[in-house]
């Protein structure tokens, strides 16, 4: 027998009162469409560490030349959006949503002792910790748990990525991870999951650790099912490039002209790592990340969505102002942050250019803490505590 | 009293074996010839010379440091290889499992396979002994003293990391010390580092800052040693440890509070000795009651390893081990940040609880896997480079059946469950397993099936 999963739930809900999912669950999405107006926030990292000043290039800087003698890129290939700075031509797509005042971007983002170690930086920038503590949870994760009190469903934040980021991550709720919405969906109606998950008073046992694995379970399905469902029904009419980054960013532009209720989505792109050999694989990334953007914007500005998105897109630390010796850069500090979004309030380059002569120990100095900018988006997009998310008060900034 | 042996089991290692399933109940509590028998110590020896001379290395061509790397992590992935499977062996499990949380409890991360090797051996010598000897063993470690930056920590500039991180995360935990305790701890630690051509432990006393230093209200000319002695002779530390212990061989939800400071006063009077705290826990009543049984989430490292134990199986090959490893979230030698690993809940959400409940079928059933296991940005991370869509892994089924097939299949099926789960599952489930496994065409198929089905119960989860 075929039961719809709203009959199951009524079904099941009526025969065994109180013994399988929390009414809260359901009325999560049940009775709560997504508002008109509820603002979406798209965060996409770069993983290794993106040579930012190869990304936006202080082309007038002779400095820059000298420290870069074979891998700065000559002032006649830069794509020059002000006096100073320029695009890496590979971002060529970016430069139609900058002349459009859709891009902002923040020079000299970190924080204070900055940490030149890959996964020790990017747990900072995830959980938004300093860098003399640890934090087990991520600032989104916090953010499900603050804005989210009795609404036990996974899909408020989505990554689309097999495993979950640890920003995601909240001491009680936790985002979702998800490649795509059928691939999820079949999976878990292939074997055991769906039998497991649907009919189950293990759900509702006294152990916490039990009780919390099957209500997991039954999160999941009812997830992918509602995901599914919802976006299964249009399909996008852009062309994306045939990239996996741009896979996932398609994904993402469904789901949110879907209508689900998200509020985050996450995704990343791998391979900054640049030590040797950097300007080609450079350039691919740059390209990749700007081809897929553009169509993503594109996509949503035909639906009508693009009005509630803002993209930021971030990296766990910038590389060392001087090339190596193998033709590539190492890890360094601050770097820039990218917002997009129809609306912003400051658009272009929103602060001051890389100070190249005032360097620590070869390195760019921040002047902007990465939590002004979670902050920011928090609070005045999400409309969430900052302060209580972030652990701590950070300056608000004004590009919304 | 099979239960009590399977929760004993479950703790003190990853699960009855299943070689040990009949000998096993005739131990019974014997906690210390349990001990005797399973608590053995096998160092690992794979990584022959020590190559650590990182001035060398930064005066390599490319070429020849691309080849070093390449070699060191091939390295550091043999000897991860190496001590999953150790985890399993009948003989040493113990012993192992006590690393594991100490390797976690003294979480560190670097890229010289000698230096790994040997740390990952004191601790293992040390798993059971005294925590004194142990925590002075490791901060003289050169591994540890090249992650937390002890090398750089001279007189004329003081590096503060690991005065900081022994306090906060090794012994007395947050809020028992002062900003000023650990300037002073760093000064005193200052000319603590370790020869890097032989990986051993060296005193410079031309770096090291032999002037007045005040720490915790006291005064003296101290050194790192001094400084370990006086954490330890805080209770606090005790506390520490204890309540880290208790987390994770007893219950993570359950702080009992009147057990835990006993345990804890009698840690400290034993002068720290870790395997009187452990047998402490066995040998008492209250570790068997059914509150502490089966409600504890395995980790990743703690998921596969039991699923080795309960099967005698084992992956074909290394890179296998690694990417099961990688896609549940934990990497062996590669925790996360000094401050180790996510416990219980932590380590679950949607897709990681998907892929747990996979990964019997892709075990045992080669069932494919398209799943992308994330990398962590770093190009010299060789783990990042281990992605296999099929991960290869060997059981005897015929052997395992001969084990389980009872009369009738209700009979089988009750034996395996309880080998199997820590925590019995609900008729519902049990009626599933049933009606999935009663399909096969053979007994050996019956119990594989039985075996995948139970493995992949969000009750296989729980230790």
């Amino acid at each position: 027998m075929k039961t719809s999963r709203r009959d199951f739930l009524k079904q099941s809900s009526l025969a065994t009162a109180g013994t399988l999912l929390i009414p809260g669950f359901l009325k999560a999405f049940e009775n709560r469409p997504l508002q008109l107006g509820d603002k979406k926030l798209v965060v996409l990292q770069f993983s290794g560490g993106n040579d930012g000043l190869n990304t936006i290039i202080p082309y007038r800087n002779d400095l820059y030349y000298q420290l870069r003698p074979q891998l700065g890129i000559a002032a006649d290939k830069v794509l020059k959006v002000s006096d100073q700075l320029g695009f890496h031509p590979a971002l060529a797509k970016l430069r139609p949503l900058y002349d459009q005042g859709y891009m902002g971007i923040l020079n000299n983002v970190g924080y204070p002792n900055p940490d030149r170690s890959h996964f020790r930086s990017m747990d900072i920038w995830q959980s938004a910790s300093d860098s003399k503590h640890y934090l087990n949870t991520g600032w989104l994760g916090r953010y499900l748990d603050a804005s989210c009190k009795d609404c036990n469903v996974g899909h408020r934040a989505i990554e689309i990525d097999d495993m979950l980021s640890l920003a995601l991550k909240g001491e009680k709720y936790k985002g979702m991870a998800l490649k795509n919405p059928k691939k999820l969906h079949d999976e878990l109606h292939g074997n055991l999951f769906k039998k497991l998950g649907d009919k189950n008073s293990a759900s509702t046992m006294e152990d916490p650790s039990m009780s919390y694995l099957y209500k997991t379970l039954a999160e999941t399905i009812s997830s992918a099912d509602y995901i599914y469902s919802k976006s299964s029904v249009k399909q996008s009419s852009i062309n994306y490039p045939e990239t996996e980054f741009s896979a996932r960013l398609k994904t993402i532009a469904q789901l949110i002209s879907s209508g689900i209720d998200t509020r985050v989505y996450y995704a990343s792109l791998s391979g900054f790592d640049t030590h040797v050999r950097q300007a080609p694989a450079h350039e691919r990334l740059l390209g990749v990340y700007a081809d897929a953007v553009h169509a993503f914007v594109k996509d949503l500005e035909t639906t009508g969505d693009f009005d509630n998105v803002v993209i930021m897109t971030f990296s766990e630390f910038g590389r060392r102002v001087s090339q190596n010796a193998s033709q590539g850069t190492d890890h360094g500090t601050a770097n820039n942050v990218f917002l997009m979004g129809k609306f912003l309030k400051q658009k272009g380059f929103i602060n001051e250019t890389p100070d190249l002569h005032l360097l620590d120990q070869g390195d760019l100095i921040h002047t902007v803490d990465f939590r002004s900018i979670y902050a920011t988006l928090l609070d005045k997009w999400l409309q969430a505590d900052a302060n209580a998310i972030l652990d701590g008060q950070f300056k608000k900034l004004g590009f919304i | 009293m099979l239960e009590k042996l399977n929760h004993l089991y479950n703790r003190l290692g990853f699960g009855v074996p299943i070689t040990l399933k009949d000998s096993v109940p005739q131990e019974r509590f014997d906690i210390d010839k349990i001990f005797a028998d399973r608590a053995k110590e096998k160092p690992l020896h794979l990584v022959e010379k020590p190559q650590v001379n990182v001035d060398e290395m930064k005066n390599s061509s490319d070429e020849v440091r691309k080849k070093k790397r390449q070699k060191s992590r091939t390295e550091i992935i043999k000897l991860n290889g190496a001590w999953a499977n150790q985890m399993t062996f009948t003989d040493t499990f113990i012993r192992e499992k006590m690393s594991l949380f100490w390797h976690d409890h003294f979480a560190c991360r670097i890229q010289i396979p000698y230096l790994v090797q040997q740390q990952n051996n004191t601790i293992r010598k040390l798993a059971l002994r005294s925590f004194r000897e142990l925590l002075l063993a490791i901060s003289k470690d050169a591994a540890m003293l090249q992650f937390l930056n002890n090398q750089q920590n001279k007189k004329s500039s003081p590096n503060e990391n690991f005065a900081r991180e022994v306090m906060e995360l090794f012994t007395l935990g947050r809020g028992n010390y002062s900003e000023s305790d650990i300037k002073s701890a760093a000064r005193s630690f200052t000319g603590w580092a370790f020869n890097s051509v032989n990986g051993q432990f060296v005193f410079r006393p031309r770096t090291h800052d032999d002037g007045e230093k005040e720490f915790r209200g006291k005064r003296g000319n101290f050194t790192g040693e001094d400084i370990i002695a006086m954490i330890l002779e805080d209770a606090k530390t005790a506390r520490f440890i204890t309540e880290k212990i208790w987390n994770y061989f007893v219950s993570t939800e359950i702080q009992d509070e009147a057990i835990i400071s006993t345990l804890a006063s009698e840690f400290y009077k034993s002068d720290y000795s870790i395997e009187k705290l452990l047998k402490s826990i066995y040998s008492s009543d209250w570790f068997y009651d059914a509150r502490f049984t089966g409600n504890r989430i395995k980790s990743p490292v703690e998921l596969l390893a039991s699923i080795q134990t309960h099967t005698n199986g084992s992956f074909d090959d290394v890179a296998s081990s690694v990417f099961a490893q990688r896609a549940l979230g934990q990497i062996l030698f590669y925790p996360p940040n000094v401050g180790g690993w996510p416990s219980g809940k932590e380590w679950i959400d949607s897709s990681s609880l998907t892929f747990r409940m996979s990964l019997p079928s892709i075990l045992f059933r080669d069932a494919e896997t398209n799943f992308e296991a994330k990398d962590d940005g770093d190009v010299n991370n060789l783990t990042n480079d281990v992605t296999k869509s099929k991960i290869k892994f060997t059981a005897d089924w015929n052997a395992i059946a001969n084990r389980f097939t009872e009369k009738n299949t209700v009979s089988t099926l009750q034996k395996i469950e309880s080998f199997l789960l820590a925590r019995a599952a609900t008729q519902e489930n049990r009626k599933l397993i049933e009606q999935h496994a009663g399909n096969s065409s053979t007994e050996v198929e019956f119990v594989k099936r039985a075996f995948t089905s139970f493995i992949s119960l969000p009750e296989y989860q729980l230790s």
